[in-house]
Order: structure tokens, then C-alpha cells, then sequence
């Protein structure tokens, strides 16, 4: 068995926010991030850096957390799955996602997000194959990950520009009533 | 037709919307007070019949036999005086898809509740022992523990099917396998609960194991269970299945044969979220468990048995489910072991499995050993199919009953059999147990069959695609042993994929190193039996629905969503029937306390029951609001048509009332608007034993052609293209069915090109991780084209069958018939890894006087003269075909028929030697297969043991 470890305050900026933990020293970053800071959206696949499920950005690298001390990342910022959608507007990535059947059971999708995110920042209008190798290293059982190729490209054709923005209907609070002659488009509850 | 065609479509030409008139006229209200239909202000925004423009109807997804567009080749359907064309047939997100983009889908690790505790547990490191003796006060004496289980705490057995409960929570008398449940322990952290698992002192005597199932034939000295007066001899034999029906004189003189042995090793579901379950007895002493369940019925059935607390003192909650795959259907042992620690300790508890857990729990494929041999006629009919299947149950039953079965059974079908003889048996062994995976039972023999007609098509020097398409059975036509086909789209699947690949360019023509080819798949689209069969016929599916004034709709169902979008598939046939935005359809699907009774995702169900529940609950929903607004309009509900939240007189679109009014009005003096749908299979099937087996109310279809590259120097094998038709009945979501084919190619490549779980000489399991478990990567995975086949089913869901499952089937044998085409190997042992192909490539060289293995032959073929025979036969059956599809010939059609039988007599009557029979008679015995060994075994009861 570990021996445990003396406890540290951590800190770090996750999301954007800035964050400090309590977490032995030995603590691994999974564990801080799901059971100390609440990101209960970085999964948990395998402990092994075989699954890709608990990928975050590291300072905008794609990293496992499963396999990195949360003392290695010290300070550092943070993003995982729940910093990705501004606000209730969901990122490219994730509409595309969701309207290209990138997402089924879902409980690789973070990963899989966060390593797409990694490669979109980079290269804007990457090919299959570029796609194919960013996503190497995350397993997913049940697409055969090629809707999830067909989601990533269709993401970026939304960031280059090539492609409408996300309409008001992929939001995550969408108006199930879209505009009509005489009657403002916003559901109820929202500024006007 | 065409005159009711021209009325409805009246209002549908205007295309830019039809709007709404409010206060047009002066007279909203009657002399009387009372408010005149259509005529009032719109209710407030947000509401459901807000809006001032009625959107046109999408007459492109109206079926044409109600006068849209939508064209029907396989005929009408009951349910499409039903459609609005507002959901079906559209390729739609998964309605919980914005839960998982954005990381708020809560799976089983993610319920965190105040004041929990861990359970860890102790599991067996001995293959097969008996316990002596537990002692737990060291664990007990530990700071931080609290609260200790053993098996002595929970001695009720449970187990999914209930002829086989052979499951305790924890080990009672003894371990089965190494991983086993011993004993379990909660403790304030992990840390702490994983040290007392150090402390617990037991006392084994180590009892002799078995690992290889052939020797689990043989009579043991201690069977690993004991089934009482059903015993079969001392063997381990668990399941033991014979039948045999047809004409076995058919079998003599063939023209061509084939007969293989195949060795299949295990394979799990590799679900990506490993099991965690959290159990929480509320301050009322009710408990509350989360669990990840496929199937949380069966998960509630076994945990009130085992913790003896009635079923309603029980509220089983499903997380969502990070893939279940067949995977997550048993109860579990682990989360009985949560339940009683957390009475115990008074506190939740949260046990959370590693992904070596995962494969110890396992209940993936059987590792098979199958024996198939085939005849044909002279006229390529196949007169003979011997099938013999002996299966690796592991340590305990699981659903093997079920798969003891399948293995035979699944294989009737799409093809006219001259008889039909099946051995199968299932031996426990001490390993993991297997269970139900994706494609339950039908898998392996499949490929098997597949690979023999193959292999046969090549003998007849004729086309293996002509060879199947002059040997289907038609649509509406019963199989060898009794299963009712209904809708069949196997020959529109075979042709599409032939013209997909370009296969008559392709076939035996490529250079060494590139082949082609081809795979059919059958598969239940729902099991006809429900699992726990009561005499009172409960339903297999039940939806309720409710509508308050607000008009949005709340569909409360049991159906669990496992990433294949049951849920998004019952909001759409609502949306359909009801003419709703998708968006106001609220489907809560996770408690048991709320929702019906629903079996649970097993056998490719949900689609097919479920959503015939949520649409009859949601007939009598509109039934309700179309009378509201009969009494609002004075149009008789016949005349009204319902599009884009708003009911009119189908001949002036002017006249009508909005959805909200119509609600409204039907909800005075009542309330909220609830409305119970249920489905229940018909009675249907043979009367022999077993005849269950297998029954569904519809079965998919399936052919895949798959191309690849053979590396001969290495034996390394790439898919590198798949074209994979699947008659899915009618796609309520393509985008969802397309996912799904895909996915099932990437599930099958996996377990024809890599994965297995590896058992070392000493029986242990090798490579219980996902890095030496090999999963195909993105970088394995081929292009796929998916053909959606819709052959319309009578019975489905806006004619919709299973998608799940039966597409993982073709993909083995396409594969495999790929890689002789590429190189002229036949190969039987699966997976097709590198060393085993190499070696069989050295053996083929070696054969052929040593030549190099770039020198190897490819194999070609030149058509023989019945080549011309089968596709006329082919051509005239596709005639034939057409016409039963589309209800023009309604003429009785049982397997036989090929073979020159009267469909309206009993075959028995018409040939001596036709047979049907469930046992083999005494003569038999000597030349049964590995599996049919069994039968030389007799039950306890028969030699006077254990009455």
C-alpha cells in the first residue's frame, strides 16, 4: 500500500477560475480534479493512459490526467470538458458533437472533446488523417469513431468560418420556437 | 386514395406557412360568451401553441399512402395515418446529447452524495477453494471501517434468468474463480478500505480446477455447481441442446460440402465506464441505488430476493450508462455488497470498480468451440446443416440458457434449410463468467456458417452473393424451426452492398494480398419471451404520459438508454403522432419509483416495444385532444389533421384551433392529461422444447462486404473498406442507425483481428486492461459505408426493427471469406492475429512444395454452368419476394418449400424422414460432436440421485 502522503494546498487555474485544493502530495490530477475541484466531467476509464477519457488541456496541451501528478501541473491552467461552451452557448466542438453522432453512450466524449479542441486550436483546417492522429490515443466503444471524425471536421469548418455558427437550436436552452413575423425569437427568461 | 390525396394536401401548398387569423374577425366571442375556435389570442410565448405560423406540412416525410411524398417500396404501414412528418425518419441528435458535450452526464462514478463512504472488495485469488473459515476482527478492529459483509450476510442466490439463480452476493461455501466475491468492507476513505482488505484471515482448501470446457464434459469429483435431479451426470455441463429437424435424407450425395472446425476465443464488451454502483438506505428504510443497469428491473427483482426487502421498499435509479454492450445486464454481486454495507453502516456507500475488476465481473462472448458442417444439392440448395457449439460458460449461468440456444437457433435463418441438426452445450468452468454481448449467442456460429457457404459457393465454382440470393427465405414465411419471418429486406440488403462494392469487379479478381469479401446476419429485433415470464402476461414494455397546462410532454418509461438513444427514440415517435416539437417531449426514463415496468436493453427490444408502448400512449393522447377539438370546431376527428402544434379541418387550414386551446379544452374539469401505452408480443412459435428460444416478433437482416489487405510477409490484416447494409425496418433516426452499423463493425473487426482474453497456462486471465486487451484504435478502423434497408415491419414502430446488434454480425465472416480471397487461406481460429495467419501461411507454402509466400495463388473463379441456373432462380425468387412483401401474394410459405413441399400440409405428412426432435434418440449418440457429448451423460434423475 501507498503510504500517505502529507497534504499540501494546491493550486491551480481550472476552467479560468483560479482553484487551490487540499491534496497530498502524491495526489494524481484525476482524483484532485473530480474529487476536490468538482469536474466531475473528466472521466475515469482505466488509470492506465490506455482509454484517453480523463484528457484536459494542460496549458492548452491535451494531456491524461490519470497519469500526471497534480504537483507536476502546479499553477498551471487547467481546461477540461466544462470550460470548453462560453456561458449556455456550447462551443463548435461540442454542437458538432451532438448533431453528427459524435456522442453516443458519451462517457468517452470528454476526451475526445478536449483532444479535438487541442488539434482545432492548432490547425484550422486539419485532413481526416491529422484528425485520426489527434484522436489516437482515446478509445471509443461505441461509434467506430468515424462520426466522430465527421463531427471534428464539421467543428472546424464552424471555426475557420466556412459554415454557419451554431443556430439558436443547438444551444443547450434552445427556442423550441423559432422566429416568427410578430413574435420576438427569445423564450421567456432571456434578455431581450 | 388519390381524391383524399389532393383534399389533405390543400393547405400543404402553401409553402411559406400557413398563419394563424387572430382577431382577423371581430367576433371572437359568441352572443353566448363563448370564445369562437380560432379566432382567440395567442397564449404567451413559450408555450406550446404560441406561435403565429404554422410551418408547412413536411410532406417529404408523410408516407405516400396518406398522401405525402415519402415513398413506400415495401407497401403501407399500419402506423402511417399517424405520421405528421414532424420527427421520424430524421436524422436527430440524441436528445441527452448537450448532457454529455458538456460533461454534466452523471454515470455511475459521478453520484456523489453527502456523508458517503467506500466499499471495496475482497476477491478470490484461489481459481476454485472452498471457504473454511472467515475472521474479520482485524478488519472490524480498524480505525476508519465501518461496516464488514460476507457471504453469510446475504445467502440468498439470485442470477438473471430465474431457471439459473447460481449467484450469491458473496462467496458462500466456495469461490468459483480467481476475482470472485469473498467479502467486502466500507470504510471512511479509500485508502483506509483498501488496507483492511489486508486483514481479513481466511481459511481455503483448494479444490482442483477446470479451465478447458471440453474436459468439463467430463464427470468432476466436485462440479463447480450442483443443479440438483438436473444435474448431467458429475460433469460441469451447465446447458446441453439438441435438435434436429428436416429431412436428413436430403444430406446424401452431395455436390458440394464443407465442414469446419473453429476455435473462437473470449471476448469482452470493453464498455469504456467501468461499473460503480452508490447505495443510500434513506432515513425511511427504503434504499435508493444508482447503478449503471441495462437492465434495472432484473438489478430491483434480485436485490429485493437477496436483501429479502419487498420490491416496493427499493428505488433503483439509473445513471446514465458510459456503454453496456450486453455488459451491464446481470444483477450484480457488487451491488448487493453496496446495498448491505450501506445498512450496515447507516451511511451511503460508493464502490467503484478498476478496469481489472471489469474483466473479473466479465459476462462477455464464450470462448467457442464450433463444428459446422453443410451440404448442398445438386441444385445449390442447402440440404444439410449440422452445427455443433460448445461454449465456455465460466463460473456461473448468467444468460447461458439463452446462449446454450442461440448458438443454433440464430442460424435458421435468412436461408431454406433442408434440416437443421444442432449439439450445443455450456460448461462452467472456473474463469470469469460469460454472459450476453452484443450479438448474444448468434455471433460465432454465424461466421462459422457463413464461411462454409463460402467455402461451398466456391466448390460450385458459382458467386457466393447468387448462391444466397437463390436461397433466402421470402418475407412472411416461417423458418425450419418455427420462427415467423414478417419484413425481410436480406435480398435488397445483398444487392445493395453487391452494386456498393462493386463486387462483380472486385471478386477473385484482386492481386495476392487484396480480397473481397461477403457476410449475411439474422438477429431478434426483441425477445417474444419476456425473461421473467409470469402467467398474468404482463407486458413487455409500458409508457405513461402526461400533458399539464403548460403543454409540454412528460414520458415516463423504464427503457434504459445506453448510448443507442432509446430515450431519444421514444421522444421522437411522441413528437411523430402528436405533431410536437422534440423539444417539448420530456422523457424521465432513470427511477423506478416513476417509471413502468420495462424489461430493460437486452435482445435488441427497446426500439421495437417501447416505442410501440410510448405510440399507443400517445394515440390515446390525441385522441383526447382531437375530441377536444371536435367539440371546439364541429369537424369530426377523421377530417382533422394535426401539424406543428395546431389541429384543422384538413380542407381549409383557416379552420382550426391551436394545440394549447385544444389541450385546454380537453383538460377542463379533468387536469392534467395521462395517457398508458403497453406492448406485449403476439402468441406465436412451436410448441417443442425450446421453441422460445430464439422467437422474436421481428428479426433484422443483414449483409456486409468488407475488403482487405493481407501483409503475406507478416501476416498482418487491414480493413480497409466495409459496405454494410442492415434492414433496420425503418430508420427512425438514420443518424442514429448509421452510428450504430458503424459502431457494430468496429465491435466485430475488434473481435476478427485482435481482441482476446488471454487465459496463461495456469488459467489466469493475461491481460485484464484495456492496453494488452486490444481494442481496434481509430488507426484499425476501415472506412464503412452504411446502406440503411427498409423493408417496412408490420409490427414495428412506424415499421422500425432492431439496429443494435444484428449488424455486428456480418462483419466476422466477411472478413474471414476477405482474407481466403486475398490469399486462399482458410482460417478457423479467431482472432485473426498476425502469428496465427502467418502460420497459417507457412502451412499453406509448406503444402505447396515450399514455394515463397509471395508466390501464393490467389483464387479465382470461373462460373460453372450452374451459375446461370442460381441467378434465374435468384431473379424469379426476388418476383416472388416482392409481391409477399407487399401483401399481393398472402400464400402460406414454410421453410421446405424450395425443396418441392406443400406449405399447407404438415411436412411431417408429406416426407417419411422429416424430423423434429429435441433429443437424440440412442443410435445417434456415437456420432455426435464435441458438444454433443453431453448427451452421453444422464441426468441425476435418471439414475435414481437426488429425487
Amino acid at each position: 500500500m501507498i503510504p500517505s502522503a502529507p497534504k499540501t494546498i494546491w493550486s491551480a487555474k481550472v476552467n479560468g477560475q483560479d482553484v487551490q485544493a487540499i491534496a497530498p502530495s502524491n495526489a494524481i490530477l484525476l482524483d484532485v480534479l473530480r474529487d476536490e475541484v468538482g469536474m466531475l466531467g473528466v472521466k475515469r476509464g482505466c488509470d492506465l493512459g490506455t482509454c484517453g477519457c480523463c484528457t484536459v488541456l494542460i496549458d492548452g496541451e491535451p494531456r491524461l490526467s490519470c497519469l500526471c501528478l497534480a504537483g507536476q501541473v502546479e499553477g498551471q491552467e487547467i481546461t477540461t470538458v466544462e470550460g470548453l461552451a462560453q456561458g449556455a452557448h456550447l462551443a463548435p466542438i461540442q454542437t458538432c458533437f451532438a448533431t453528427h453522432g459524435g456522442s453516443q453512450c458519451g462517457f468517452c466524449t470528454p476526451g475526445f472533446l478536449m483532444s479535438a479542441e487541442a488539434l482545432l486550436n492548432e490547425n484550422e483546417q486539419p485532413s481526416r488523417d491529422e484528425i485520426a492522429c489527434a484522436i489516437e490515443g482515446n478509445l471509443c466503444r461505441c461509434t467506430g469513431y468515424q462520426q466522430i471524425v465527421d463531427s471534428i471536421e464539421a467543428a472546424a469548418e464552424i471555426k475557420r468560418g466556412d459554415a454557419p455558427a451554431p443556430t439558436p437550436a443547438s444551444d443547450p436552452h434552445p427556442n423550441p420556437h423559432p422566429e416568427g413575423p410578430d413574435e420576438p425569437s427569445m423564450p421567456p427568461g432571456h434578455a431581450r | 386514395m388519390n381524391h383524399r390525396c389532393h383534399l389533405v394536401m390543400q393547405g400543404d401548398l402553401m409553402a411559406g406557412g400557413y398563419r394563424q387569423q387572430p382577431g382577423a374577425s371581430s367576433a371572437e366571442t359568441r352572443k353566448d360568451g363563448k370564445r369562437v375556435a380560432g379566432k382567440q389570442k395567442f397564449p404567451p410565448p413559450g408555450s406550446g401553441g404560441s406561435r403565429p405560423v404554422m410551418a408547412p406540412r413536411d410532406l417529404d416525410s408523410i408516407p405516400e399512402s396518406v398522401g405525402g411524398k415519402e415513398p413506400q417500396p415495401a407497401g403501407s404501414h399500419i402506423h402511417d395515418r399517424y405520421r405528421t412528418g414532424t420527427e421520424v425518419g430524421k436524422p436527430r441528435a440524441l436528445v441527452d446529447s448537450h448532457a454529455k458535450v458538456t460533461g454534466q452526464a452523471w454515470y455511475g462514478d459521478d453520484v456523489r452524495l453527502p456523508n458517503e463512504i467506500i466499499g471495496k472488495i475482497l476477491r478470490s485469488p484461489h481459481h476454485y477453494a472452498k471457504i473454511k473459515s472467515i475472521d474479520t476482527s482485524k478488519v472490524e478492529a480498524l480505525p476508519g471501517v465501518l461496516a464488514v459483509a460476507t457471504g453469510a450476510d446475504a445467502p440468498n442466490t439470485f442470477g438473471v434468468l430465474p431457471v439459473t439463480k447460481d449467484e450469491h452476493a458473496m462467496a458462500v461455501e466456495k469461490v468459483r474463480h480467481v476475482g470472485d466475491l469473498v467479502a467486502c468492507v466500507a470504510a471512511v476513505d479509500e485508502a483506509t478500505a483498501m488496507e483492511a482488505l489486508n486483514l481479513f484471515e481466511i481459511e481455503w482448501e483448494v479444490l482442483e480446477p477446470v479451465f478447458d470446457p471440453r474436459k468439463g464434459l467430463e464427470d468432476q469429483d466436485e462440479p463447480i455447481h450442483w443443479r440438483g435431479k438436473y444435474h448431467v451426470g458429475t460433469t460441469n455441463v451447465q446447458k446441453r441442446v439438441f435438435q434436429e429437424f428436416g429431412d436428413r435424407s436430403l444430406v446424401d450425395d452431395p455436390t458440394a460440402s464443407s465442414h469446419g472446425k473453429w476455435r473462437m476465443e473470449g471476448v469482452h464488451h470493453g464498455f469504456t465506464e467501468p461499473h460503480a454502483v452508490v447505495a443510500h438506505w434513506d432515513p425511511n428504510g427504503r434504499l435508493q441505488l444508482y447503478t449503471p443497469q441495462q437492465v434495472p428491473h432484473y438489478a430491483h427483482r434480485a436485490l429485493s430476493t437477496v436483501l429479502e426487502v419487498p420490491m416496493h421498499q427499493i428505488n433503483v435509479i439509473r445513471t446514465f450508462v458510459g456503454g453496456g454492450f450486453g455488459g451491464k445486464s446481470d444483477p450484480f454481486p457488487h451491488e448487493m455488497c453496496a446495498a448491505i454495507l450501506s445498512r450496515k453502516a447507516g451511511r451511503p456507500v460508493r464502490i467503484n470498480f478498476t478496469r481489472e475488476e471489469v474483466y473479473w465481473i466479465n459476462r462477455g462472448r464464450h470462448p467457442s468451440y464450433i463444428e459446422v458442417k453443410m451440404t448442398a444439392d445438386e441444385e445449390a440448395r442447402i440440404s444439410g446443416f449440422d452445427i455443433d457449439a460448445l461454449i465456455d460458460g465460466g463460473g456461473f449461468a448468467s444468460f447461458g440458457h439463452v446462449t446454450s440456444y442461440y448458438n443454433g437457433v440464430l442460424a435458421t435463418a435468412p436461408y431454406e434449410l433442408g434440416s437443421f441438426h444442432y449439439t450445443g452445450a455450456r460448461v462452467w468452468t472456473n474463469k470469469p463468467a460469460s454472459g450476453a454481448m452484443r450479438g448474444h449467442g448468434a455471433v460465432n456460429t454465424r461466421c462459422a456458417v457463413e464461411v462454409g457457404l463460402d467455402e461451398m459457393a466456391e466448390q460450385m465454382q458459382v458467386d457466393p452473393i447468387d448462391l444466397r440470393l437463390a436461397n433466402l427465405l421470402p418475407p412472411h414465411s416461417r423458418t425450419i424451426s418455427g420462427f415467423r419471418i414478417t419484413s425481410n429486406g436480406m435480398r435488397e440488403a445483398l444487392e445493395r452492398v453487391r452494386e456498393g462494392s462493386d463486387w462483380d469487379s472486385k471478386f477473385r479478381q484482386m492481386p495476392l494480398g487484396k480480397g473481397i469479401g461477403i457476410g449475411c446476419g439474422f438477429f431478434i429485433s426483441g425477445s417474444g419471451l419476456p425473461i421473467h415470464w409470469d402467467p398474468n402476461r404482463f407486458p413487455h414494455a409500458t409508457v405513461h404520459m402526461q400533458i399539464d397546462m403548460d403543454g409540454g410532454v412528460t414520458v415516463h418509461t423504464g427503457a434504459a438508454d445506453i448510448g443507442q438513444g432509446s430515450t431519444t427514440a421514444v421522444a421522437q415517435v411522441v413528437s411523430e403522432v402528436l405533431a410536437l416539437p422534440i423539444e417539448m417531449i420530456h422523457v424521465r426514463s432513470h427511477e423506478s419509483d416513476t417509471s413502468p415496468v420495462d424489461l430493460g436493453s437486452y435482445s435488441s427490444r427497446v426500439t421495437f416495444m417501447n416505442a410501440n408502448a410510448a405510440i399507443r400512449a400517445a394515440l390515446d393522447i390525441r385522441e383526447k385532444l382531437l375530441n377536444a377539438a371536435w367539440e371546439m370546431l364541429g369537424y369530426h376527428p377523421d377530417v382533422l389533421v394535426l401539424n406543428d402544434r395546431r389541429i384543422y379541418y384538413k380542407h381549409d387550414p383557416a379552420v382550426g384551433v391551436s394545440y394549447l386551446e385544444a389541450l385546454h379544452k380537453a383538460q377542463e374539469d379533468k387536469g392534467s392529461l395521462i395517457s398508458s401505452g403497453a406492448y406485449r408480443s403476439p402468441p406465436m412459435g412451436g410448441v417443442h422444447k425450446g421453441a422460445a428460444a430464439g422467437l422474436a416478433p421481428a428479426y433484422s437482416f443483414s449483409a456486409y462486404v468488407a475488403e482487405v489487405d493481407v501483409d503475406v510477409e507478416t501476416g498482418l490484416v487491414a480493413c480497409t473498406n466495409v459496405w454494410a447494409a442492415h434492414d433496420c425496418g425503418k430508420a427512425l433516426n438514420p443518424l442514429a442507425v448509421e452510428g450504430q452499423i458503424i459502431g457494430s463493425c468496429h465491435m466485430g473487426l475488434g473481435q476478427v483481428l485482435s481482441e482476446k482474453m488471454v487465459y496463461g497456462r495456469t488459467g489466469h486471465l493475461q491481460n485484464p486492461n484495456l492496453l494488452e486487451y486490444k481494442i481496434p484504435s481509430i488507426h484499425e478502423m476501415p472506412h464503412v459505408t452504411p446502406i440503411i434497408v427498409e423493408s417496412s415491419d408490420p409490427e414495428g414502430p412506424f415499421g422500425a426493427k432492431e439496429a443494435g446488434e444484428g449488424p455486428l454480425l456480418p462483419i466476422l465472416p466477411a472478413v474471414v471469406n476477405a482474407v481466403y480471397d486475398a490469399i486462399g487461406v482458410r482460417i478457423r481460429d479467431l482472432p485473426l492475429t498476425p502469428d496465427v495467419v502467418w502460420k497459417a501461411i507457412t502451412a499453406k507454402c509448406k503444402a505447396l512444395d515450399g514455394i515463397d509466400e509471395t508466390e501464393l495463388p490467389s483464387p479465382r473463379l470461373v462460373h460453372s454452368p450452374l451459375q446461370p441456373t442460381l441467378v434465374a432462380r435468384g431473379q424469379e425468387h426476388k418476383e416472388r419476394d416482392r409481391k409477399r412483401q407487399r401483401s399481393e401474394d398472402t400464400s402460406a410459405y414454410v421453410n421446405g418449400v424450395l425443396f418441392g413441399f406443400d406449405p399447407d400440409r404438415p411436412l411431417e405428412d408429406q416426407v417419411e424422414g422429416w424430423k423434429s426432435a429435441v433429443e437424440p434418440v440412442p443410435e445417434q449418440l456415437a456420432e455426435l460432436g464435441l458438444a454433443g457429448k453431453a448427451w452421453l451423460k444422464k441426468e441425476q434423475r435418471q439414475m435414481g440421485g437426488d429425487q
